[in-house]
């Protein structure tokens, strides 16, 4: 456990973090976090399961209305909102996987993308239900909720639940049979798994955490809108992923971090977003493909080589002197 | 004396691909604890023939019965549960992963605990997996990425996998393909340690007539998907067809 004193430093800095810093900045930090659970979520399917998922923000579209419809029409308090918004993003995530999981390659990420679309439309079109194009009014956080740093807090304190569960289920047998999945699919099938339940089982988890993201949006936007389902939305988890790294855990958060930060800094002062996006995105898949956790790993691989060769060298400059 | 059990009939298996008949009425019968051979020049169908029973290819007419079972055409994570374990051909490893995360994770699904979410695997089956890798000969390697391993050791590897479903029927399709002679008989002694000790049932395909003669009991020679001769390595060697059609000149 020792390897992880970073991660507590981590926490402990985002405790402190709202005390430092100015409200818009909370407001930052917030989307950071759900963005980055969002990330992590789809993650699972991309690093983990090896398949491209570009409809994920059907689940977390799902789960925003969810939580959403729940606290405009009834009163059922947000904390019991967010496992319906689960629940619900993992049934929807059931039934598209059921489809998608057949598939892989180019032909799953077409197919998550037209279910994706599929619910953006019926929630665009639903008027009487969901609001139609004008979206869900109102959501108000309850009272002990209603200033930035509470909402912070209580993000940061799903999301922090929310990623030691994923965390565990990446290192769990679970886990390592979804990289086996990746790695050799027909291996995979020769020892004696089912492949495609175990795909559905990880399609189905990764959905529940996006819904879980979405609960969370709701809140903190006051608001939601059938864009939460849209395209382009599932391209955030995929840009913040290859930022990031996909082959470690925390890669998609990381880039979370510098997606999310970047777009409140530069939407500033321009509107020209998806241009520097664009670039960035460029810059990293031609010079930095692992993300930053790749080029960080390498960075400490080629370290600790440094260091064991210089221990090396050490020794054997006592054994001749 | 006791009439030994078959563990595998196959009777009358058709499989074509396109107008190319890749097995044609094959019938063959294996008896529990043999360690023997199919042998045949390239295209005969022996790796036809091992798609075929694990469940990688449908067949297209005939029946395959494991331990009196009909397990015909049934999808190959089943077909693996039952207790038939398979080496491929061209090594066939998770590359990403150690050598001892791939021989672990064939001893977590063989002891069902895949569907397990909250226990670090790291924990689990922890001195199964060091206890096979010790006997396959590859603990120098347990914590290297196999994909770096070099080829006689990933065929090892994937023996090794294969070992770790604890199988009662073993495939192998050329288990010693790219290993040196001394690997060769270091692999093969270990396969037939497994056949003899742990009284595990093996069936292998080779092209290295000396390991075909020197660990199989009994021999059968496929040619163009049919069987042509069948029986102990002396009779296989003395019969005219197969020595004309296969062993030739060598014999």
């Amino acid at each position: 456990m020792k390897r992880y004193w970073w991660l507590a430093l981590i926490f402990v800095g985002a405790l402190i973090l709202p005390m430092v810093i100015e409200v818009f900045w909370v407001h930052i930090a917030i989307e950071i976090l759900i963005l980055g659970l969002f990330a992590v979520s789809f993650n699972m399917i991309f690093g983990y399961m090896g398949q491209l998922s570009f409809g994920h923000a059907a689940y977390y579209g799902v789960g925003a209305y969810a939580t959403g419809l729940l606290m405009v029409k009834t009163s059922v308090p947000l904390p019991l909102c967010l496992p319906v918004s689960m629940i619900a993003a993992g049934i929807c995530a059931l039934i598209f996987g059921y489809f998608c999981i057949r598939l892989t390659g180019i032909y799953f990420a077409i197919l998550t993308m037209a279910f994706g679309q599929l619910m953006y439309y019926i929630i665009f079109q639903w008027y009487s239900f969901t609001g139609g194009d004008d979206g869900l009014q109102g959501i108000v956080p309850p009272d002990f909720l209603f200033g930035a740093t509470a909402y912070y807090y209580f993000t940061l304190f799903i999301v922090t639940a929310a990623l030691i569960i994923m965390w565990y289920i990446s290192e769990s047998p679970f886990g390592y049979t979804m990289r086996a999945i990746r790695d050799n699919t027909d291996r995979t099938r020769f020892i004696g798994i089912n492949v495609r339940k175990y795909m559905l089982i990880n399609f189905v988890i990764a959905g529940m955490f996006a819904g879980l993201a979405g609960g969370l949006l709701g809140p903190f936007n006051r608001s939601v809108a059938p864009d939460l389902c849209n395209w382009h939305q599932s391209g955030i988890p995929v840009f913040m992923t290859v930022i990031g790294g996909p082959l470690g855990f925390f890669g998609p958060m990381i880039g979370s971090v510098i997606y999310t930060f970047l777009f409140a800094f530069v939407t500033g002062f321009t509107e020209y977003w998806p241009l520097v996006i664009g670039v960035v995105i460029t810059f990293v898949v031609l010079f930095v493909p692992g993300g930053v956790l790749g080029l960080a790993e390498v960075r400490m691989k080629i370290l600790r080589s440094k260091r064991v060769k210089t221990e090396a060298n050490e020794s054997l400059d006592m054994e001749s002197g | 004396m006791e009439e030994a059990i078959a563990i595998l009939q196959v009777e009358h298996l058709n499989k074509a691909f396109g107008g190319l008949k890749a097995n044609h009425e094959v019938n063959y019968e294996m008896k529990a604890g043999e360690l023997s051979a199919i042998i045949g020049p390239n295209g005969a169908g022996k790796s036809t023939f091992f798609n075929l029973l694990t469940g990688y290819h449908r067949v297209d007419s005939g029946e395959v019965r494991y331990k009196g079972r009909n397990i015909t055409n049934w999808p190959p994570h089943k077909i693996a549960r039952l207790g038939i374990a398979r080496a491929f051909q061209v090594s066939n490893i998770y590359p990403a992963l150690t050598t001892y995360e791939n021989v672990r994770q064939a001893i977590l699904t063989q002891q069902k605990r895949t569907l397990n979410f909250f226990t670090p695997a790291r924990l689990i089956a922890r001195q199964e997996t060091l206890d096979l890798l010790e006997i396959t000969g590859l603990s120098e390697y347990t914590n290297v990425v196999s994909g770096n391993l070099a080829q006689g050791d990933k065929k090892r590897l994937e023996l090794a996998i294969a070992l770790g479903c604890k199988p009662d029927l073993l495939f192998l399709d050329e288990p010693t393909a790219g290993m040196s002679g001394e690997e060769t008989h270091e692999t093969m002694g270990l396969v037939e340690r497994f056949n003899k000790e742990m009284d595990l049932t093996i069936l292998f395909t080779e092209h290295d007539m000396s390991v075909v003669f020197g660990y199989a009991r009994r021999l059968t020679v496929l040619h163009q998907g049919t069987i042509i001769a069948q029986g102990t390595p002396e009779e296989v060697r003395a019969n005219e067809t197969a020595q004309k059609i296969y062993l030739g000149e060598e014999a």
